[in-house]
């Protein structure tokens, strides 16, 4: 067992929840840039706040450790439910997460690499600020998927961000860059302020790109209500299926893409 | 009492004309003494630097427009989170910190003293309530009277008595320092969509001009003896053209002097006041014309409005400025309008190296500290956080020592900021005395402070700065990274005798005083009734509030250090 480990140099890192949890935790330690190396003695006593106490992720967490590796071969499980643990893979850069359950607010946010993949639903500002790397949420997500945190001017900036289900309001606020694929429905005005990132929504949704600077919204279901801030510009052929072509947010002079059937 | 003694450190006091002497500095009850008994705790700065405590003479870090900022800019306030300690309040931002941040942060730099350099009368309430938060510094802040309607009333008029009386009343009403102005009459202008381009514009409703708003508060300013010059942000900033400008402005106070030992008249961040061209694309820098004015005339002293790269949240008294650049840069935006006062403007804004007119800026401030040859009529200044924020003071510092780090940052700038300035050809390094004089010694003299900051000898504020820094032994040409990092964290700074950093961290957090000028005793009875029936007026048409809810009360003003004018 041993032999092999060290031969395929892999670290992959159980996290059980342990209590269930009410005010939230800070999890921005859950990631493989700081499990990377680490016994599990050492993952338990990582720094988890917890509202305004210090606790360590002992207190929420079984942890079991095999093998040791570099953060770009460490995977990080986490078997259960973590509905008020927020921030889990801030910043990483390498390596992989899944998570058997539902997530607080902020998963991946500033991610810049690896993957991080909910089986469950998570809630708002997935993969906001995102720099890199992907992002896969197999049910739903909450509210500013992608987006830019308050007062920022980017939201993601690279990367790829991918919702099975629907995702709820604002959906790429201020995205900068990277690709964001909703393949259920999504709530009011996804793609307000887009300043140069591609979101394709192939459920429904309604009142797309507000404040469009840049960039591309293709919406393959139904759009409920258009806002008038644009122009039509023709017809374009996106993957094969042509749609109706308008150009704007024109009140701000913007040059964004709408494709909408 | 407490006493200390500061051993063997090199000690540079330019006010008394100390050059790196190793002299012991005594201290008693916050106070520089002759001498100290036996059992005072010693500090040894052996292999140190002792300065000074730094002045910052123009910054702005409290006020309504410091909220304006912090409140649009969210994401600011995430930079730089430091959670509290036993004795720290908690920390946060980098370009619109929190008020705990700025003295924490000043104090770190070896900082002792700040001068707010925008007070509305109207807002100055809310500045002193800042104030009394920002702990360890002293504090003071500079009232602005502009754009007042008042000011222009009086000048309509031709009555200098009425003028100066209402100085000493808005100085006494918002407990400022001294007359700031910004933008004359522009402001004004602004309220109604307009400005105005040039020191003879007429501004509309008052039928003055920029260049009588100056002149008769000057006029005032020096009835009234006041330790500070006026100080003067003046027309077109950050117009390319606007060299003309400000030399025409300088030119109104040429060969004039005042009673007391300072100039006449203090230009503000210079840099955004030099430019050449006539637009963007073209625009130069004219600071070695700016540099030789100062260097041939005496009337004025000048400080930089240093550029820093990266975030800046620039704020100002001056609206419409605001408005064009919140337009150029399609960046968020607040406008205040201050009623009778004027108004201001807060513009997040980015500085990048890569943009050419960014990278003229930063040679330009630079330019102007190494070309203007009297350090005692310069300040070293970022216009916190116009230019940049001040925590960056370290890194200006240290360009201004070493050619080889402003060739090494050239290097990686946009390339026009070597065509269209001549900071390549400036070979000048600024020894440790001249750089005392630029942020302590010589911006203490500027404000009339000199007696108790700025200087080591006895009589002093025991406020001091230590540094890791042996002038003896480092080649500030080359390793101007060392000094960098020595003035990023002072080895200690003392602040009215207590020990408030050590080794770059704080170790005590004592509250500065807050000073401000009291000019009204000599104001004739006759001219302090015409003034006040004109502002019962102002009160009953104008105002949204009374008048004896306008000024502020001795209770906002819980450390007050009261100067008195007249007095040198």
């Amino acid at each position: 067992m041993r032999l092999r480990q060290e031969v395929t140099e892999m670290q992959e890192v159980t996290l059980t929840p342990k209590i269930a949890v009410k005010i939230p935790v800070d999890g921005e330690n859950i990631k493989p840039d700081t499990f990377a190396g680490k016994s599990a003695a050492e993952i338990k006593a990582l720094d988890a706040w917890n509202g305004n106490t210090k606790m360590t992720l002992s207190d929420f967490f079984d942890v079991t450790v095999n093998g040791s590796a570099a953060p770009g071969e460490t995977k990080i499980i986490i078997e259960g439910n973590v509905t008020r643990i927020k921030r889990i893979g801030e910043g990483m850069t390498a390596g992989s997460i899944e998570i058997r359950g539902d997530v607080d607010m902020h998963v991946g946010n500033n991610m810049r690499g690896g993957s991080i993949v909910v089986k469950g639903y998570a809630d708002g500002w997935a993969g906001r600020e995102m720099k890199g790397g992907e992002l896969i949420i197999e049910g739903n997500a909450g509210h500013y998927v992608g987006s830019g945190y308050r007062g920022e001017s980017c939201g993601m900036r690279g990367g790829t961000i991918t919702v099975n289900g629907n995702a709820a309001d604002f959906v790429g606020e201020h995205l900068c860059g990277g690709i964001i694929t909703i393949k259920g429905n999504t709530g009011i005005m996804p793609g307000i302020s887009n300043n140069g990132g591609t979101i394709i929504i192939e459920g429904n949704t309604t009142m797309p790109g507000a404040e469009m600077q840049k960039g591309t919204i293709v919406i393959k279901g139904t759009v409920a209500e258009m806002i008038p801030v644009y122009r039509e510009a023709g017809v374009e052929e996106y993957e094969g299926v042509s749609y109706r072509k308008f150009t704007g947010d024109v009140v701000i002079g913007g040059k964004g893409v709408l494709l909408v059937k | 009492m407490s006493e200390m003694i500061i051993k063997n450190g090199c000690v540079v006091d330019p006010l008394n004309k100390i050059d790196c002497e190793i002299k012991d500095i005594c201290i008693k009850d916050g106070k520089i003494v002759e001498s100290v008994g036996r059992n005072a705790t010693v500090i040894d700065a052996k292999g140190k630097l002792v300065y000074p405590g730094g002045f910052d003479m123009h910054t702005h870090i409290a006020g309504s427009k410091l909220n304006a900022g912090r409140m649009m800019r969210p994401e600011d306030s995430r930079l730089n989170v430091v959670a509290r300690t036993d004795i720290t309040r908690p920390q946060t931002g980098y370009t619109v910190p929190n008020t705990y941040s700025i003295g924490y942060n000043y104090a770190k730099l070896g900082y002792t003293t700040a001068f707010e350099a925008a007070i509305p009368i109207l807002k100055a309430r809310h500045t002193h309530e800042e104030f009394e938060e920002i702990p360890i510094i002293d504090k003071s802040g500079l009232t602005l009277f502009g754009n007042n309607w008042e000011v222009m009333d009086c000048i309509r008029e031709d009555n200098i008595d009425k003028l100066t009386a209402y100085v000493a009343w808005g100085l006494k009403a918002s407990r400022g320092y001294g007359v700031k102005i910004v933008n004359p009459g522009g402001v004004e202008e602004w309220g109604f969509g307009k400005n105005v381009h040039g020191i003879h514009d007429i501004v509309s409703n008052f039928d003055v001009t920029p260049a009588q708003i100056m002149t008769y508060l000057s006029e005032a300013n020096e009835r009234l003896n006041l330790p500070h010059a006026i100080h003067v942000h003046p027309n077109n900033l950050g117009h390319p053209g606007n060299y003309e400008t400000t030399l025409e402005t300088w030119d109104l106070f040429k060969g004039k002097t005042s009673k007391r030992d300072r100039p006449v008249f203090h230009s503000t961040h210079v840099m955004f006041h030099s430019f050449g061209g006539s637009n963007w694309g073209n625009v130069e820098s004219k600071i070695n014309v700016m540099a030789d004015y100062v260097n041939q005339n005496n009337h004025l002293s000048v400080d930089m409005g240093q550029l820093i790269f990266g975030s800046a949240t620039t704020m100002t008294g001056d609206g419409p400025v605001q408005y064009a650049n919140a337009r150029m840069f399609k960046a968020k935006w607040t406008n205040g309008d201050t009623e009778l006062e004027g108004g201001s403007g807060v513009v997040p804004l980015f500085y990048s190296a890569k943009v050419s007119a960014h990278a003229i800026m930063w040679a330009m401030g630079q330019e102007l500290a190494l070309r203007v040859k009297d350090p005692w009529r310069i300040a070293l200044t970022t216009d916190h956080p116009n230019g940049g924020p001040f925590v960056n003071y370290p890194e200006v510092m240290a360009l201004l020592m070493s050619s080889k780090k402003r060739e090494e940052a050239l290097a990686n700038v946009h390339k026009l900021a070597s065509e269209r300035t001549t900071l390549p050809e400036l070979d000048r390094e600024l020894t440790f005395s001249e750089l005392c004089i630029m942020t302590r010694a010589g911006t203490a003299r500027l404000m009339g402070l000199q007696e108790t900051k700025g200087h080591l000898g006895v009589g002093a504020d025991a406020d001091i700065a230590i540094y890791n820094i042996d002038p003896a032994k480092i080649d500030q040409h080359v390793e101007h990274e060392a000094i960098k990092k020595a003035f990023q964290k002072a080895a200690y700074t003392i602040k009215a005798g207590v020990i408030v950093v050590k080794a770059g961290e704080i170790t005590a957090t004592p509250m500065g005083k807050t000073i401000w000028v009291n000019a009204s005793e000599s104001i004739p009875a006759e001219a302090e009734v015409a003034m006040q029936k004109d502002m019962d007026k102002k009160f009953r048409n104008y105002y949204s509030l009374s008048k004896a809810n306008y000024m502020v009360q001795d209770e906002y003003l819980v450390h007050p250090h009261e100067i008195k004018a007249g007095g040198n």
